[in-house]
């Protein structure tokens, strides 16, 4: 883990970058600003967590890092290299309700990108029990969808999105749906992955204790337009534990990142 | 209850029907010229089922239906998606489509004959008028329960259209696709043996009329007994497939 950081420190190179993006939409004939200004660099191998109020933007930035929307201003740039469409050589999705094929095993949905790819079956198989191993579910790759609990599909959709072993993982409030224990539990669970992928993740989240608990670096957005209002870098060692919440600084920053959510900083009509 | 309980409350349930039936005509309650205890009517059938003529004229039923089906079926489907896919159109056809749903078909029937007259086409022809709609407003409904999450899902991986159609529109579809093949085979049976029975020269339809004209009845509940089977294994046969995706509509 020490050695993980450390690497990453003398390798530092940007992941992502998003320069001048801006966004509007028509609605009606009323054409409305959704994203204003946005300019950001992810260093690879570090964890960013977007937070902000809904309606600011935040899953669509994502969407448009993800190359699933485009945007009408600006450019991202994923690797060196812009994201126009779709990549899963350079970008896994994690979505906020698993999204998970019905019809489909969990191990097979794991596969489900690798038989895009026209992988053969035992390869695919090979490498998506790989993938369900790591995030704790070698045992379940039989089981459908509808027998398995919200976090055990959230986890087969993370499989789904490392199964290519893209070097960016972009999630969009993945485990908004999940009660509190199994959030805990979850969050644990994705920085353990996390540290031994060594992925750069982008994560949105509406709560400020997983911001905090989760990511090197906060983004803040507030909304009409969204935009980011403030940039947090969280100095907690890793790995982080359940302790930590407790402390001065955790709650300093959370303090933070919610008196910017509540009332922007003077300048910025919300 | 378990499974196996429930079965026999079920097999008991269907004994005591049919025992009834056995007991009411023996026991001189009902008339036995008018209902025929079910033992007799057994036997009739198997009967019948040994007449080439009979056999004709399920083969010629079966013929009819089968090409009722075969053309009805997928161009309701195609029809229904393309419904699916053209808001507009779908806007402009829709209430149309919803109250010819609700005309009775049955009334359309003397047309059918004086167009195409008395023939194997015109049974077609009216079985396949009788199904479409159903197939093709299930077929719209298909298409409107693929989740747009999974085809983004899938789009994320780098998905192609086909792929998308293949991968995730035809599994999503499945399921709703083969209730109504369930369904289009139920009108259309009605259909056809209606047709059969206003107006035929062969056809099992024909020939259940024509034995309650002449009030043969023993003849008249064996046909009514064969297709009524026939229409019960053909209906639980696609159910049963049906039922092997149950799961992936959660």
């Amino acid at each position: 883990m020490k050695q993980a950081l450390s690497e990453r420190a003398v390798t530092e190179r940007p992941m992502i970058e998003v320069i001048g993006l801006g966004h509007t939409y028509e609605s009606r004939g009323v054409a409305s600003r959704a994203l204003e200004d946005i300019a950001l660099t992810v260093q690879a191998g570090r964890f960013t967590v977007i937070v902000g109020p809904s309606g600011c933007g935040k899953s669509s930035l994502l969407m448009m890092m993800a190359g699933l929307r485009r945007q009408t201003e600006g450019t991202i740039l994923v690797d060196g290299r812009p994201m126009l469409d779709p990549d899963p050589d350079r970008v896994g999705v994690v979505f906020q309700d698993a999204n998970l094929f019905p019809w489909l095993s969990a191990i097979d949905n794991v596969a489900f990108p690798l038989m895009l790819r026209g992988l053969g079956r035992s390869e695919r198989l090979d490498r998506a029990s790989a993938m369900l191993e790591l995030v704790g579910l070698g045992h379940a790759g039989a089981r459908y969808p509808s027998e398995l609990s919200g976090g055990m599909k959230q986890r087969v959709s993370i499989a789904r999105g490392l199964v290519q072993d893209p070097p960016v993982l972009l999630m969009d409030e993945p485990f908004a749906a999940l009660d509190e224990q199994t959030r805990m539990t979850m969050g644990e669970e994705l920085l353990r992955i996390w540290s031994q992928t060594s992925k750069t993740v982008v994560f949105v989240t509406h709560s400020l204790s997983e911001a905090v608990y989760l990511a090197d670096e906060v983004l803040v957005m507030s909304a009409h337009p969204g935009r980011i209002i403030d940039r947090i870098e969280v100095e907690l060692p890793r790995p982080r534990t359940y302790e930590m919440m407790a402390t001065a600084t955790f709650g300093q920053l959370r303090d933070r990142i919610w008196r910017q959510i509540r009332s922007p900083q003077p300048g910025n009509p919300a | 209850m378990s499974r196996a309980s429930m079965l026999a409350a079920r097999l008991l349930l269907l004994a005591l029907a049919l025992g009834l039936w056995e007991a009411l005509p023996r026991l001189g309650w009902v008339d036995d010229e008018i209902l025929p205890p079910f033992s007799a009517v057994f036997v009739t059938a198997l009967q019948l089922l040994q007449r080439p003529a009979i056999h004709g004229d399920l083969v010629t039923t079966g013929l009819q239906l089968g090409a009722a089906l075969i053309i009805s079926v997928p161009t309701g489907v195609l029809l229904g998606i393309l419904l699916a896919e053209n808001k507009r159109l779908a806007q402009v056809c829709e209430p149309l489509l919803y109250f010819l749903f609700s005309v009775p078909k049955s009334i359309f029937l003397p047309l059918f004959i004086l167009t195409l007259g008395i023939s194997f086409w015109q049974k077609v022809a009216f079985g396949c008028f009788s199904t479409i709609l159903i197939v093709l407003m299930s077929a719209t409904a298909a298409v409107r329960s693929v989740r747009e999450e999974h085809v983004l899902t899938a789009r994320s991986y780098g998905a192609t259209r086909a792929q998308i159609t293949r991968h995730v529109y035809l599994p999503s579809m499945l399921p709703v696709l083969l209730e109504a093949l369930r369904l289009a085979v139920i009108f259309s049976t009605t259909a056809v043996v209606l047709a059969e029975m206003y107006a035929s020269r062969s056809g099992i339809g024909q020939q259940i009329a024509s034995w309650g004209e002449s009030f043969m009845m023993r003849q008249l509940f064996a046909g009514v007994l064969i297709v009524s089977v026939t229409a019960i294994v053909i209906n639980e046969f696609i159910r049963w497939i049906e039922n092997r995706c149950s799961h992936w509509r959660s």
